[in-house]
């Protein structure tokens, strides 16, 4: 009975596709073997039942326009549970291995509803983690918190901390991105001057007028605000008016492929301009690639970074020997997620998710992999939010993402364009 | 000031080359064969890829690889319009659009199949230099795809004009009838037909490839710029459509220049309202050639 139980662990974490013949092989346990034990044995915890897997579930996008990053997501988050359990599961629950039960939310929001509302039901979860997408995340997060499941995430959106119980963010949030944008700009220049260009979607607008309700207080000017329509075919024309701005560095609220136009084109003008490319696509392995030695030097931020300790350096070496590529934030940010859960079990000594839940919003952690974010430390306030969380500034050097901002979390000097 | 518009005309027109190549496949089909292909743009994808995947395994320049992409895609436009078209080709509109429809999807779909939807792009030594003149600059790869743009273009005339099955095509385009009765076999000039336009296609996802990135939507892009020229420039009129991805290409680089960086495609479809509210069939005033 053991081994069929750890087979169909395997299958599922490997395929997902045999589903229903998992399902229903659960419920046939619980309906002879789980009463059965309850009925004879009462309340006395068995050896065999105690180290029953714990579920996690695991939301991310393997199909569809985000599957790029989600792919690499779903790598991440098998290896943080490989780690866990080499290193011999939760210890409170006599040694309960996780078991991840990973779901495609296909890059849709309809999608996500039915799949997080489906995970739930057709799971005993202790919690989940996903998206990465906001848009998502939203959606996932609205689900687990009528079915009080606890989701912790590493998406950015604001809207995550408000009105919530279950949802925790344990890395920076979009508002204070801006903030760490404007001061990397002020790092590199003291007399920055700059040119914000964003797509003329709601994520371009809602993170350019953030950056410029910041800009006075942080003593950096703005002479150029331009909304542009994501997807062109041509970025000459809008950095011919970039040059004409006189900006000396410029903000690129953008997409993967805008943003690889942009930067191409500026070495194509010979524009001598710093450039600062935010997050999401632009931190991740595949734009260095894509753009190639024009790539250095560029600036952006990001929730997590693969130098920012000493774990995550050990995290991001055995990723790399996974898929070949280094740990991306996303990636590394959720491996650092499953052990803040790990955490969280161990103190709860239950795999009940009502008890994960407030075993995690008393969560304070300052070493291993749990605390491997910039600052080092994590502690949920009420809102869900890490209160020590801060954004990390990264630049392109020598082909890999260095962490150059805040001092603290720095691992190699801003190198001025 | 006079630096600024300038350089804007430069890009306009350098980014108009490409739309060119793709709306004269465009106008070239529905002038000869009357049938509008919504699959253009994914043959430019197609074309992308072959440069892309030319370049990635054997190191064969894009402009090269053009040697390459445009007799595959001449071969699939043979083939399509023999094994497909022809069959729809009827007093009935309705299958044909659903055909090419749905050989848009089908070859979408496919290639995120096959490709995934990463992006892929291709460097050159040229990629990402520019010539430049005074505080003027023209990007290398731009550059050379406007020019062998334009050179195709020319070639494309003068097969139109001087051989016997360029002068059959222009005849199936005015009368298909006339055509028939004067011993034309129409089925070999669409044919033929087809098989030009999408190795036209195919050269521009050739050309694009050193500063453009390659991905399954790619094709939308430039298809949609292209229908515009399409109906600017007089269906069915391929000096017409030139003028007109031209026109655009310069019309969209001011827009975004003077009007806002969001703007661009407005001055495009402005230009295109006043210019059908005075001249309906377009610039070509009716006239398809």
């Amino acid at each position: 009975m053991n081994k069929n139980r750890k087979n169909s662990v395997i299958n599922n974490a490997d395929r997902g596709a045999p589903r229903p013949k998992r399902q229903s092989r659960r419920q046939f346990l619980i309906k002879t073997g789980g009463v059965l034990a309850a009925g004879t044995f009462g309340a006395v915890p068995l050896r065999g039942w105690a180290a029953d897997p714990i579920n996690i579930g695991a939301l991310y996008p393997t199909t569809g326009s985000m599957a790029q990053i989600g792919v690499g997501c779903v790598a991440a988050a098998k290896l943080a549970v490989e780690m866990v359990n080499e290193a011999g599961g939760i210890k409170s629950l006599g040694g309960a291995k996780l078991n991840l039960i990973i779901s495609d939310v296909q890059s849709d929001t309809t999608v996500t509803r039915t799949e997080t509302d489906r995970l739930i039901t057709g799971n005993k979860l202790s919690a989940i983690h996903g998206c990465y997408a906001s848009a998502l995340t939203l959606i996932a997060s609205e689900v687990a918190e009528r079915a009080k499941v606890p989701l912790i995430t590493g998406s950015s959106s604001d809207q995550l901390n408000k009105g919530r119980t279950y949802t925790f963010t344990p890395f920076a949030r979009a508002s204070q991105f801006a903030k760490a944008q404007l001061q990397m700009a002020k790092l590199g220049n003291e007399q920055a001057k700059v040119a914000v260009i964003f797509e003329n979607t709601a994520f371009g607008t809602s993170t350019s007028n953030g950056l410029k309700e910041l800009a006075p207080g942080e003593g950096v000017e703005i002479v150029m605000f331009e909304p542009y329509s994501a997807g062109f075919t041509d970025a000459a024309p809008l950095l011919n008016k970039v040059k004409a701005s006189g900006a000396n560095t410029l903000f690129s609220l953008s997409y993967l492929n805008d943003l690889i136009l942009i930067v191409r084109t500026v070495r194509q003008i010979g524009l001598n301009i710093a450039i600062n490319g935010g997050s999401g696509g632009f931190v991740m392995p595949d734009f260095y690639k894509n753009v190639g030695k024009p790539a250095e030097g560029l600036q952006g931020v990001a929730h997590w970074n693969h130098d920012v300790s000493d774990d995550a350096q050990k995290v991001n070496v055995e990723f790399k020997k996974r898929t070949g590529e280094f740990c991306f934030e996303y990636a590394g940010g959720l491996i650092a997620q499953t052990f803040m859960l790990v955490d969280a079990l161990e103190r709860a000594g239950s795999a009940d998710p009502q008890k994960v839940r407030e075993a995690l919003s008393t969560l304070d952690v300052s070493s291993g992999y749990a605390a491997m974010a910039p600052g080092g430390k994590v502690k949920f306030g009420p809102d869900g939010k890490n209160v020590y969380g801060r954004p990390v500034g990264v630049q392109w050097q020598n082909a890999d993402l260095a962490s150059v901002f805040p001092k603290e979390d720095a691992r190699a000097p801003l190198i001025k364009s | 000031m006079w630096e600024t518009l300038a350089q804007a005309v430069i890009n306009g027109l350098l980014i108009g080359g490409i739309y060119a190549l793709v709306s004269i496949g465009v106008t070239l089909i529905f002038g000869v064969v009357k049938i509008v292909n919504f699959a253009q743009g994914e043959f430019v994808m197609i074309g992308m890829y072959i440069s892309f995947f030319l370049s990635y395994q054997f190191g064969i320049d894009p402009i090269v690889s053009l040697l390459v992409s445009m007799p595959v895609l001449f071969v699939c436009g043979v083939l399509i319009q023999h094994f497909l078209i022809r069959r729809v080709l009827g007093p009935n509109d309705m299958p044909q659009i659903f055909l090419t429809f749905a050989l848009s999807l089908l070859l979408l779909n496919l290639s995120l199949m096959l490709f995934t939807a990463n992006y892929r792009t291709v460097h050159t030594w040229y990629s990402d230099e520019a010539f430049h003149l005074g505080g003027l600059y023209i990007p290398y790869a731009k550059l050379i795809a406007f020019v062998v743009a334009m050179g195709l273009s020319g070639v494309l005339w003068l097969f139109l004009h001087t051989t016997d099955m360029g002068k059959a095509m222009r005849a199936a385009s005015q009368n298909k009838d006339v055509a028939m009765l004067m011993g034309i076999n129409p089925n070999r000039v669409f044919c033929v037909a087809l098989g030009v336009a999408l190795a036209l296609a195919g050269a521009a996802g050739s050309l694009l490839m050193p500063f453009y990135s390659a991905y399954p939507f790619v094709g939308q892009v430039f298809v949609l710029m292209a229908f515009v020229a399409v109906v600017l420039g007089t269906l069915g009129n391929v000096i017409g459509a030139l003028i007109a991805s031209l026109m655009m290409g310069v019309a969209e680089s001011l827009g975004i220049q003077f009007v806002g960086a969001d703007s661009g495609l407005i001055v495009v479809f402005a230009m295109l309202l006043l210019t059908l509210a005075f001249k309906p069939n377009g610039l070509g005033g009716g006239r398809a050639r």
